[in-house]
């Protein structure tokens, strides 16, 4: 390793502008039509736009059964009183509501066949909110391909919604299961003995394809085994005794027939298994390997869109890996349900887990690499979890390091023996520019394989032509994304539906809380007035340095000075967030704490973290927004942001991740605490409570405080007098609009997407922006909202330079030991 | 014991109206039922005891936690004139004691519990009958205070009940608006309604020169009638068949026509002094009852008198409840979504509160009526939560917290910031020659209280719009007097 | 001269304060003088609106969950 880096080689992108990437909350006039979307109307992308209907866009009375009354209040309901559905005898005991509008069903989760009836939720629908008592899901187009993609049926789905449900299932909710699920999951494409075949349960689909001019003239004659009607006939895949390592054989309760049975009751499982002996044959015919992508698109094209399975036990082309779990190494009951619904059928489905941060989702992708056996390779957003993967790896397996291969900017060695596990970053692979000797000899490598299992990690962040470059360029027969949050509602879902495959599991984070598989965490929002001085400038602002002003609000570095303070005398760790990279320096120089953002060398980077677990004189650690993902800090136990990425739901529940795992978590009456420092009467305060959202929705409470007993009195206080808040609010008000900016990758690629990107959305925005709904204040929420082109403000390699002045007490605490 | 407690007060100031004990045993009998229950321990133990009862004795009574207790009764009974303290011996007022006795002896002639008319009545009403239509009378009443559309209002008689008393205000029937005391009334139970109702009712009826003490017996009387049957108006004195009409809008009574000579008495009247006062609302006493009549063996979980309100920390509301009522009051504070034969769903929002806020409604009664609704899983789970508070040994709050604290300290941040801005209208004095000028009119001001605002280094001092005449003619005097 | 200036006294906090002065510096006529932090005197005919245009800079200030989710609804 030269010790250069080359522009092009930067492995990060994770600062990078969300815009970009996958992010859910940016008001975007380019996709604010498409947020308006109809739940039960099927998305512009779908490939059934013939369901595309609304349910009840009828007239406000005509809904109505004939004979029933409205009475005086019906009217506040609009249309969705739903009062006419009239209750079953033994209601009681069912735990749900269907609303026939929207798909919408309520949960009872204190019902005794709540847990059951939750599993059969989470597969056919999106969780909407999980508190403690009433959750709430909703059927979507998206939610029933995934149930269908593992194994459920449209007879299945409507009859356990029946069982489960108060009210019987209205007519058009079972239309619309119907009509979104009869051409899902129907075909799938599978790889077996090296040879690809397209396959389905119902023969007269597969007839239908046949006679398509693109598909029929791809088929390859099979010899002898075709019957009269052109297709081969075998008997369904079924787990077949396919163990996941680190489960017990049988112990799976998650296959359909058992939450069938669970809900249905027994007789009923059993006539379905009687039924299975009789019905369960698939019909297939194959193609050639060459023709894979044109029946995929063509499929899709016709609104057959195919599902791709791995028969990893059947494939003898690729060789196979020596990994297995450790014996020592114990997967946890959810961990086992989602990957039980990954290899459901004996076969690999390619779909998406999601898990908080800290649930273990990195054991989840190792077990199913166990599983799969065959190579792999792993993608994730930084150098930094490159090396967590790695490590993983081998604490949990039993690969041999000569297996594994870690593809980095500082790092172009690949593994030598037949198969093996490579690690690296989704911008070192996507990358397609001004490459190294060395990375091109790398990329060769890994475009002339192909590999048996792809893992992608934190996929909601990756930019959406990089992460389509990526999945293209590998050749992988089973594809899992791993996430804590797909945040729903975005139209870029549907990409890593297609991309990927569909959500396969959801998991319930009070519930993994409870069971203290996750910390509990004490979340707050403190309130934090701005001073006069700082709120009349404020009002007189442009909209980028409001920002900068309640960012650097003294009452909000007093707040956050005051809690470090409390906080560490607690014994706690603490780690303080903040977007801008202006405020991270002043925040941290001023209190004499590290910090990381995306300019700090990687050697330093471990140095601090290094010392943030081990050093017991480091107890309070500053990160940008390189943090908020794959940074692993179990040690910490305190959280603090005092600037973050306007409404993003995701950004918050991955900063509240970082504290999930934390090693404590299982001591007696152990809290974890998670405080958003926020500047009162700014529109901080709307974001602050949008990020809240997804979390609040998870059953996270955030208190408010509106006052911090005994900040007036610490000792040392910052900005205590008038003169020290002047002065700050002159140099606060010098600064450079540009000191407002969010941090940006200094990918090059990366960039110049934003930059693109960023135009574009600056000109719609500001086109937009008299039809958009956030035009509250002069329109500064929307144009924020929008990202406007302030998100793309970028620091390259320079600023490295000018932070490498650091605070002499960091200087003191870091480089000594840098130098030894 | 609810209706010892919560109507009591109301009681006392309608008892207080009559000068002297009532002679009417119906009047004794309802009294007596509304006492608390030492009060009438004490009563019991005197009616019929010929011996002195010295006032220590009531403490012998007692065991020693029950001074309390002792004091409230000795209190209520003396306050209504039921005994009298002669040199430390305790006497039961004589009318009373005779009339009581009357009661219990059953040789009452009186009719003061009403007569049962003897012709049968053509046009007979049964149980069911009588509490349909009363719970759809006093609905009508709630429902009207809530701003529910009606096909048909309460008649004009009711609606200046409603206004004099303060639960709403407004000129016409169409501008009419909850107050804050009515948000607080409908909060309460049905029977303590009525007392408040009837209560109002007796301080008009004194304007319209109606005898306080008529009216009162009635309404005793009303409450000692069987439920089903038909009385006669033939023994009702002139201004207590006057009041036939005035009972018959709040459904209390059924009469078939005004010019019929016999009513029934509804469940509403029945129970006005009965101890089973428990219910909610107009609508669960009647579906209590008719459960009750109907199907004892009914598996069916029933949610009337449990709570129905589930919140969330993410401010949605689920309320099991089809009655038309509750989700009207709902409508008041939450953002009504989906409703289900036995469900309704809703959000808590700033607007939410912030229209029920300007509507008079407080946060305290916003979170009272959550608390008071809330379903059993709430309190399950609060339960368990101060378990856990207890167990960890946390001292700092050991009490039982049914709403989470985030919803509570989120309403009440929502009414805080309505008091953000407060304006007083008034006059601003400023430019004075001097600060003794100054200093005298602002400690005039003061003395005379309607000094909101001064600054001594501007000498400025802004005085409320009342006292502002006041000020300024007093600076004239003063003033004008040097050149 | 002692002069007498009819008008209304806002209390409020500082904050509220500085968005009254910006909404009168747009609208004019509605500050009559400002006389201390917490304090200022404003035409009487205007509390109302400004209490109105108070409200409606605070609540752009306040995410309402139901504009997300009625956009999905109807």
């Amino acid at each position: 390793m030269s010790g250069k880096r080359t522009y092009d080689e930067d492995d990060d992108f994770s600062e990078s502008s969300n815009s970009s990437g996958y992010d859910d909350d940016l008001d975007d006039p380019l996709f604010g039509s498409s947020k308006k979307t109809k739940t039960l109307t099927v998305a512009k992308r779908k490939p059934n736009e013939k369901v595309a209907e609304e349910v009840s866009s009828m007239d406000h009375l005509a809904h109505l059964p004939t004979g029933y009354v409205p009475d005086v209040v019906s009217k506040m309901f609009h249309r969705h009183d739903f009062s006419y559905l009239e209750l079953k005898p033994d209601h009681a005991s069912r735990p749900l509501w269907i609303s026939p509008s929207d798909g919408r069903i309520i949960l009872e989760s204190f019902s005794p066949l709540a847990e059951q009836a939750q599993d059969f939720l989470v597969t056919i629908a999106e969780p909407v909110s999980r508190p403690s008592h009433i959750h709430e899901y909703r059927i979507t187009a998206y939610s029933l391909y995934a149930a269908v993609s593992v194994g459920l049926e449209t007879a299945d789905i409507i009859a356990v919604l029946n069982r489960l449900s108060k009210v019987p299932v209205a007519e058009s909710i079972i239309n619309f299961i119907e009509s979104a699920t009869v051409s899902y999951g129907k075909v799938k494409l599978v790889l077996k003995h090296n040879r690809y075949f397209v396959e389905s349960p119902q023969a007269d689909i597969l007839q239908m394809l046949l006679k398509d001019p693109v598909i029929g003239a791809l088929r390859v004659d099979s010899a002898n085994l075709t019957s009269s009607n052109g297709l081969t006939t075998a008997k369904a895949p079924t787990q077949g005794g396919l163990v996941i390592p680190g489960t017990k054989p049988g112990e799976s309760s998650d296959n359909v027939e058992d939450i069938y049975a669970a809900v249905v009751g027994e007789k009923a499982a059993q006539e379905e298994e009687d039924d299975d002996d009789a019905f369960d044959a698939v019909h297939s015919f194959e193609i050639s390997n060459d023709s894979v992508e044109v029946v995929k698109k063509r499929c899709q094209e016709i609104d057959y869109p195919v599902l791709e399975e791995y028969d990893f036990r059947n494939d003898q082309r690729n060789p196979d890996l020596d990994i297995d779990l450790k014996p020592s190494t114990q997967i946890r009951p959810y961990q086992e349900k989602s990957l039980s619904k990954m290899f459901g059928n004996g076969r690999a489905r390619s779909g998406i887990i999601v898990l908080p941060c800290g649930a273990g989702k990195t054991l989840v992708g190792i077990t199913a690499a166990c599983t799969i056996r065959k190579s792999v390779i792993v993608l994730c957003t930084s150098s930094v979890s490159v090396m967590q993967w790695r490590q993983q790896f081998l604490q949990w397996c039993t690969i041999q390091p000569e297996n594994v291969a870690v593809f980095t900017s500082d790092n172009k060695e690949m593994f030598r023996t037949e198969a093996g596990l490579v690690v690296s970053t989704y911008s070192m692979v996507a990358n397609t520019r001004n490459r190294s000797h060395d990375s091109q000899k790398v990329m060769d490598f890994l475009t002339s394989r192909e590999w048996g299992f792809i893992i992608l990690d934190e996929v909601h962040v990756v930019p959406a032509a990089m992460f389509r470059r990526v999945v293209t360029t590998i050749a992988a027969h089973a594809k899992l994304g791993l996430t804590a949050t797909l945040v729903r509602e975005d139209d870029k879902i549907s990409d890593l539906n297609f991309l990927i495959g569909p959500k396969l599991y959801e998991a319930n984070w009070m519930d993994l809380a409870q069971k203290g598989h996750i910390a509990n965490v004490q979340c707050a929002e403190v309130w934090c007035p701005m001073t006069s001085e700082f709120y009349q400038e404020y009002l007189r602002e442009s909209a980028r340095k409001r920002m900068l002003l309640y960012i650097m609000n003294p009452t909000k570095f007093q707040a956050c000075q005051f809690l470090i303070h409390y906080h560490e005398k607690r014994g706690d760790k603490i780690i303080v967030f903040a977007d801008n990279v202006y405020a991270l320096q002043e925040y941290a120089l001023k209190l004499g704490k590290p910090f990381i953002y995306g300019g700090t060398p990687q050697q330093e980077r471990m140095n601090i973290l290094q010392n943030f677990q081990y050093n017991d004189q480091v107890n309070t650690i500053f990160l940008s927004k390189v943090g908020d993902t794959s940074i692993d800090l179990p040690e910490a136990t305190c959280l603090i942001q005092i600037s973050s990425h306007y409404g993003s739901r995701r950004q918050e529940a991955q900063r509240l991740g970082r504290i999930l795992r934390a090693k404590r978590r299982n001591d007696e009456g152990f809290n974890a605490f998670f405080y958003s420092l926020v500047s009162k009467d700014t529109q901080e305060m709307y974001y602050s409570t949008k990020r809240q959202a997804f979390l609040v929705d998870q059953g996270y409470a955030f208190k408010v405080i509106t006052h911090l007993h005994g900040m007036e009195t610490l000792p040392n206080l910052a900005y205590a007098s008038a003169r020290e808040r002047r002065e700050l609010l002159q140099e606060v008000l010098l600064k450079n609009e540009d000191a407002a900016g969010l941090e940006v990758g200094d990918d090059a690629d990366n960039s110049s997407i934003a930059r693109k990107d960023g135009l574009k959305r600056a000109q719609q925005s500001s086109a937009g922006q008299k039809k958009a709904k956030a035009q509250r204040t002069a329109g500064s929420l929307a144009s924020l909202a929008g990202g406007e082109d302030m998100a793309y403000v970028e620091y390259t390699g320079n600023k490295n330079k000018e932070l490498k002045e650091h605070h002499p007490l960091i200087q003191k605490m870091y480089y000594k030991k840098g130098k030894k | 014991m609810c209706c010892g407690c919560c109507s009591f007060p109301a009681i006392l100031s309608l008892y207080a109206v009559c000068t002297n004990t009532s002679d009417k045993p119906a009047t004794c009998l309802s009294i007596f039922r509304l006492l608390p229950s030492l009060a009438k321990f004490y009563v019991t133990s005197m009616i019929f005891n010929e011996k002195r009862v010295l006032v220590q004795d009531f403490d012998s009574w007692i065991n020693s936690n029950g001074k309390m207790e002792k004091a409230e009764a000795i209190r209520a009974l003396k306050a209504l004139h039921l005994i009298k303290e002669n040199n430390s011996i305790a006497v039961l007022n004589p009318v009373f004691r005779t009339s009581f006795r009357l009661v219990l002896t059953g040789s009452e002639s009186e009719n003061s519990f009403g007569v049962v008319c003897e012709a049968s009545d053509t046009h007979k009403v049964d149980v069911d009958f009588l509490d349909k239509y009363a719970a759809n009378k006093w609905e009508t009443i709630l429902h009207f205070m809530v701003g529910t559309e009606l096909e048909e209002i309460p008649n004009q008689a009711v609606l200046t009940l409603l206004r004099h008393s303060g639960l709403m205000i407004g000129k016409t029937p169409n501008a009419m608006k909850i107050t804050n005391e009515g948000f607080q009334f409908l909060l309460q139970d049905v029977n303590a309604q009525l007392w408040a109702l009837l209560l109002q009712y007796l301080r008009m009826a004194e304007t319209l020169q109606m005898d306080p003490v008529d009216v009162l017996n009635f309404i005793f009387m009303l409450g000692s009638l069987e439920l089903g049957k038909d009385y006669s108006l033939s023994t009702l004195n002139e201004t207590q068949v006057n009041m036939v009409s005035d009972l018959r809008d709040y459904g209390l009574i059924y009469q078939r026509k005004s010019t019929s000579r016999r009513f029934y008495p509804t469940r509403l009247a029945t129970t006005l002094t009965s101890d089973a006062s428990t219910l909610r609302t107009a609508s669960a006493a009647m579906n209590k009852a008719i459960e009750r009549a109907k199907d004892r063996s009914a598996s069916n979980v029933s949610f009337e008198n449990a709570g129905t309100i589930i919140i969330e920390t993410n401010f949605k509301l689920y309320a099991y409840t089809n009655s038309p009522l509750q989700i009207a009051i709902l409508n008041l504070f939450v953002h009504l979504k989906q409703r289900f034969a036995n469900l309704v769903t809703g959000q808590i929002t700033r607007e939410s509160i912030r229209n029920a806020l300007l509507n008079g409604i407080t946060a305290e009664q916003i979170i009272t009526y959550l608390e008071t609704h809330a379903h059993p899983q709430m309190i399950k789970s609060a339960e368990e939560q101060l378990g856990k508070r207890l167990e960890t040994g946390e001292q700092t709050n050991t009490s039982l917290e049914i709403l989470q604290p985030t919803i509570k300290d989120q309403i009440k941040l929502w009414q805080l910031e309505l008091d953000r801005i407060v304006a007083f209208e008034g006059s601003l004095f400023t430019d004075f020659s001097s600060l003794e000028e100054y200093e005298m009119l602002r400690k005039y001001s003061e003395e005379i209280g309607c000094l909101l605002w001064s600054d001594n280094n501007k000498k400025k001092m802004f005085v409320t719009e009342e006292g502002k005449l006041q000020v300024i003619s007093y600076a004239k005097r003063h003033f004008t007097k040097r050149p | 001269m002692v002069r007498v200036i009819t008008g209304s006294l806002v209390e409020c906090d500082p904050s509220i304060r500085a968005l009254i002065l910006q909404i009168d510096s747009t609208e004019h006529d509605i500050v009559i003088q400002e006389l201390d932090d917490t304090h200022l005197l404003i035409d009487k005919s205007k509390v109302e609106y400004v209490k109105t245009m108070l409200n409606k800079l605070l609540a752009a200030n306040t995410y309402n969950p139901l504009d997300d989710e009625e956009n999905n609804d109807h």
